[in-house]
């Protein structure tokens, strides 16, 4: 039987010379063929986690499997595709020369060089000096690094870094497309929106420990519909009626119902009969953004 | 291996350190050519002693190689094996070349390989320089064009190619021990250019010549024992050397290879962050 996993950490941890624990005891999975993401505010140890699945950093303790193989063995590179933190080109060569460096060191043909210098339309730009292109064009040459290979497992250390909301949106785009089939994708980011468009499961990492780690769906719980109708006790009685005591909340004003969103309209003409005015009535959703500084005790807007 | 040493060689066959090195290589024994030249023809020129045309021809060409080569060429070589090896951190290109198929060491050797292939060339170069200067002297002044023995050649070529090597691979062990190229190529001219001059003299000068045996064992010292076996007449007196060619030769070897074990190890053993 295949096995489904292709990320696996245990006890993945890493403590710098200095007494920093930037990773501390790491349990994480990344099944085959799905676009993790994993989310951290800055300094949360992303991309520490990420040096160490690719070899570039050695764990202090723990262990880790990355596409069959202990991380930096050449076997398992073959596998992978990354671009860690920032995109490493030789400054004086062309955008094609760098990739061509790149595909000799893969043993990938230039003609591959080409397709992905495409894909990411770098094609017509690929002669200019690496040294001259904006952070943009820096960005898509290493995500045409990344995949080169053609890798089972793209590794992506925030992609969007440094690119305009115009270049965030190609960005996204180009990572989706490139998510399709059975490629693994590994994004880290702090960007929870990018996370929430593009991510099938996340993992949630803050002070260097993984807290928490699902699909989307899970983490953003359940659904329900959020209520604004006076007067509020004949209200509260209508609702509680309707689906009982544990899955009304009232808060600010406010009812919160645990319930699906398609009720909304038999919820309004239910209030009404009774004789209450709904004010606002509309779905409810958690944003992953809540949920993640739930997680990770960080304050919104701070 | 052979795709590391493809993909250095593919990288820096155009690499600008290496062309702008080759040519001021190459300016600097024309310079040398020049500068002798007319103080030869013109008397009273010189500072120092007269200066005799006789070193300008031909079948010096090797000989007058060697002083101008070192300790200038040495120095050359150091900067580019720190910008070589440093480089590759501050330019985040290290991480790029070890997360494609190959392990630490099969990188660090293709590397290695094409920087041991420039100092050949440059090496090449600076002979080649001085050999089309010395020709045409010998043409202006109406002198028989007589070259040295191909022995002789290849015995220049080897040992610039030797002293060229250790300087690099003082430069990229210096460049990989920072992560930066700007450290490394500080620390690298002090301690060629300084540092050890003084060392060395501090230590000869010690107890009456005593310790003389420790001051030996520098780099620099070897070099400069090696490079004096190659002074001929035509270029007046010169002090013998207590280091002898063999043991120069030997020396030189060894630090070649510990600056290359040292740059390897920590290739391999550290983080690349």
């Amino acid at each position: 039987m295949e096995n489904t996993t292709i990320v696996e950490t245990h006890g993945l941890t890493k403590r710098y010379g200095s007494g920093v624990l930037a990773v501390d005891s790491v349990d994480m999975s990344v099944r085959r063929g799905e676009v993790y993401g994993f989310l951290g505010p800055n300094g949360a140890g992303k991309t520490t986690t990420l040096r160490m699945l690719v070899g570039l950093i050695r764990p202090t303790s723990g262990t880790a499997t990355v596409a069959g193989h202990a991380p930096g063995n050449p076997a398992g590179l073959a596998k992978i595709g990354s671009l860690i933190e920032s995109p490493g080109f030789y400054p004086y060569l062309s955008g094609r020369e760098n990739m061509r460096v790149i595909a000799d060191l893969a043993g990938v043909g230039y003609k591959r060089v080409e397709e992905v210098l495409d894909m990411v339309e770098l094609g017509s730009r690929a002669g200019r000096k690496f040294g001259t292109y904006s952070t943009g064009m820096k960005q898509r040459l290493g995500v045409a690094a990344a995949v080169l290979k053609d890798p089972e497992l793209l590794i992506l250390d925030e992609p969007t870094n440094g690119l305009d909301p115009q270049g965030m949106a190609e960005m996204r785009k180009l990572i989706k497309d490139i998510g399709q089939g059975e490629r693994t994708v590994l994004l880290s980011s702090h960007l929870l929106g990018e996370v929430e468009q593009i991510c099938d499961r996340v993992g949630v990492i803050s002070n260097g420990k993984l807290v928490t780690q699902s699909t989307v769906q899970a983490l953003l719980g359940e659904k329900g519909v959020v209520v604004r109708a006076e007067p509020s006790d004949q209200a509260s009685e209508v609702l509680t009626r309707m689906f009982g005591p544990s899955s009304v909340v009232r808060e600010d004003g406010y009812f919160h119902l645990k319930t699906d969103p398609a009720r909304s309209a038999e919820i309004n003409r239910q209030l009404m009969a009774a004789g209450v005015g709904v004010s606002e009535l509309r779905p409810f959703e958690r944003s992953l953004e809540e949920v993640f500084f739930q997680l990770t005790g960080e304050k919104q807007g701070s | 291996m052979i795709a590391t040493i493809k993909a250095e060689w593919r990288k820096n066959r155009f690499r600008p350190a290496f062309l702008v090195s080759s040519a001021l290589l190459a300016a600097l024994i024309i310079v040398v050519y020049l500068a002798t030249w007319y103080q030869a023809t013109h008397p009273g020129t010189s500072p120092r002693e007269a200066v005799s045309i006789l070193v300008l021809y031909p079948d010096q060409f090797v000989n007058l190689v060697m002083g101008a080569g070192y300790p200038v060429g040495a120095a050359i070589a150091i900067v580019l094996g720190a910008l070589y090896a440093g480089s590759e951190y501050s330019w985040g290109t290290f991480k790029t070349m070890l997360t494609q198929h190959h392990g630490r060491i099969t990188t660090w050797i293709g590397r290695v390989v094409i920087f041991e292939l420039w100092m050949a060339i440059m090496t090449v170069v600076l002979f080649a320089a001085a050999a089309g200067s010395s020709l045409v002297v010998a043409l202006f002044q109406g002198h028989a064009i007589t070259w040295p023995a191909l022995f002789d050649i290849a015995k220049g070529v080897a040992t610039i190619g030797l002293v060229f090597s250790v300087n690099g691979a003082l430069g990229m062990a210096l460049g990989t021990l920072f992560k930066h190229s700007a450290a490394a190529l500080g620390v690298g001219l002090v301690y060629v250019l300084a540092l050890q001059i003084i060392v060395v003299r501090f230590i000869d000068s010690f107890n009456g010549g005593a310790y003389k045996w420790i001051g030996d064992l520098f780099d620099g010292q070897n070099a400069s024992a090696l490079i004096q076996t190659f002074r001929s007449a035509a270029f007046g007196p010169s002090a013998a050397s207590s280091i002898s060619v063999e043991r120069a030769v030997l020396v030189l070897f060894a630090y070649l290879a510990v600056f290359l074990v040292v740059a390897a190890a920590l290739v391999r053993q550290r983080d690349v962050t």
